[in-house]
């Protein structure tokens, strides 16, 4: 069985290799190497932007303030319930209609930024009311003031509880940056576009945009698992 | 040490401590007992503000913990609070949680904090622990944890919310062993508890607490021979057939 499968596979691979075009991708590795910097400097922005739109948002949500709480609310669930497709065509072709221009890349930032920011805010905060009551009351005991403690014990046990779940809402924006590609962003699909239209070359083009998202991925799944391990103290 | 006069705490509607009148002497061990809901956390957490009251007037150390200018953060400095679920920093190691208060409220030297938190730890038998973090202690090693956390602020008074009732019964001894001998130093304590035992040797007095009110107060060998409320009687049958 496995040598008569065997065969067939093998010539089947053989035959890929001999048709994948290698050189082609050397030729085109310049290209993708400068959309691959932009898709990450754009991720990268996108990230920085949710975070802190996602801090604030978290903050008003759980705020006294009952109007700046209902804002926040309506923010969050509106960007949860629609696709990113949809708030990027209403950024890039919408806001332009009712006078607001921007450039392509901070439209592109922008909507990475409040998208993620709405899963950001939900983030951190499950990660402020992973804290016990308890604890905070042994340190108001102690007479710990209030930036104390936030700065002692509620941020160091919130960032720790939350970079594993921030990590894995990063790897999906840098994937969700991909359709930065549909408002003509130079991006890594952006790249694989280009190279299928010039040459025809599909399988090599996407495949190359791909591993491209893998390195990333990679990156940040490294953290995270670097992240994870750092807290075993809270594992009881 | 410690002095309520008429004392009223409201949680919304719900009047759950009903004109407390109370004086702790200094050095003096005060067991707190009764059943549950009628407001003996309420009592103790009123004594560092934790529970803000509404009516009377208390006063811990000359302080005026009723007073809204008071300065909070020497108050709370000067009283040792340890809860019954230990509440301990759990990204901190043991002597990380005793020496961060001395630190960042008594400003002292990290060097001497570390000393000093040694040095309690040791006393507490947990010597061995420093570098421990809380989720690698058994429940009974956090609680004496908890404790000297609080004594590392050099304290003039410790409370204790049932500091045992979260705990096996086989770690209950070696933290009632670290209280027993607090006492013996002279510590001013106020001991919510329901360990009898505890009470008949090391307190002074022993307090009945029933739907907001001091019911009774005593003398251990007193307080547990001739009970004067029926009510007392009734929750000492109850528990001490435990
Ligand atoms: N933060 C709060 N908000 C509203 N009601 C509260 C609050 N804390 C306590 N209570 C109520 O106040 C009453 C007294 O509570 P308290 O915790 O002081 O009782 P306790 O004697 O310590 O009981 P237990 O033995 O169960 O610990 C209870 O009826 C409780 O439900
Ligand atoms: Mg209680």
């Amino acid at each position: 069985m496995g040598r008569l499968n065997g065969r067939p596979i093998v010539y089947m691979s053989s035959a890929m290799l001999e048709t994948f075009n290698f050189r082609v991708i050397f030729e085109y590795l310049p290209l993708f190497w400068s959309c691959f910097l932009a898709t990450l400097w754009l991720s990268a922005a996108g990230l920085l932007g949710s975070l802190l739109v996602g801090t604030l948002a978290c903050g008003l949500r759980i705020s006294r303030f009952k109007l700046l709480a209902w804002i926040a609310g309506v923010y969050i669930e509106s960007i949860r319930s629609t696709p990113l497709l949809v708030q990027l065509f209403f950024f890039y072709f919408g806001l332009p209609s009712l006078g607001f221009r921007m450039s392509e890349s901070a439209t592109g930032i922008l909507a990475l930024t409040l998208n993620s920011g709405a899963y950001m805010a939900e983030i951190v905060r499950a990660g402020i009311q992973s804290i016990s009551h308890g604890q905070v009351e042994a340190a108001v005991s102690s007479g710990l003031n209030y930036l104390q403690r936030m700065r002692h014990i509620i941020l160091p046990q919130a960032i720790g509880v939350t970079l594993p779940p921030l990590l894995g809402q990063a790897i999906v924006l840098v994937k969700d940056s991909a359709l930065l590609s549909l408002i003509s962003l130079s991006e890594l699909t952006r790249a694989g576009q280009i190279m299928t239209s010039e040459r025809f070359m599909p399988a090599e083009g996407f495949l190359t945009s791909a591993l491209f998202y893998l390195i990333i991925y990679y990156i940040l799944k490294g953290l995270t698992h670097w992240s994870q391990k750092r807290l075993i103290y809270m594992q009881t | 040490m410690i002095e309520f006069r008429d004392v009223h705490k409201w949680f919304g509607e719900l009047h759950v401590l009903k004109g407390i009148n109370l004086k702790v002497d200094p050095a003096e061990v005060l067991v707190v007992c009764g059943p549950s809901g009628s407001g003996k956390s309420t009592l103790i957490r009123c004594i560092n503000r934790l529970e803000p009251i509404q009516k009377g007037a208390l006063i811990v150390d000359t302080m005026k913990v009723h007073e809204s200018k008071t300065n909070m953060t020497r108050l709370r400095a000067e009283i040792g609070f340890v809860f019954q679920q230990f509440n301990l920093y759990p990204h901190m190691t043991a002597l990380q949680n005793v020496t961060l208060a001395p630190m960042k409220v008594r400003k002292t030297a990290k060097k001497e904090a570390e000393d000093q938190g040694r040095y309690v730890l040791e006393k507490v038998g947990l010597g061995d622990k420093l570098h421990q973090y809380p989720a690698q202690l058994s429940g009974g090693q956090q609680q004496r944890v908890a404790i000297a956390r609080g004594l590392c602020m050099r304290p003039k008074i410790m409370l204790f919310d049932e500091p045992t009732s979260a705990l096996d019964p086989e770690m209950i001894n070696e933290v009632l062993e670290v209280m027993r001998n607090l006492a013996r130093e002279g510590m001013t304590m106020i001991v919510v508890t329901h360990e009898m035992g505890f009470a008949r040797e090391v307190a002074h007095r022993v307090a009945f607490m029933d739907f907001g009110e001091l019911m009774e107060i005593a003398p251990p060998r007193e307080f547990f021979a001739h009970p004067k409320s029926e009510r007392t009687k009734l929750f000492l049958s109850k528990i001490l057939t435990h």
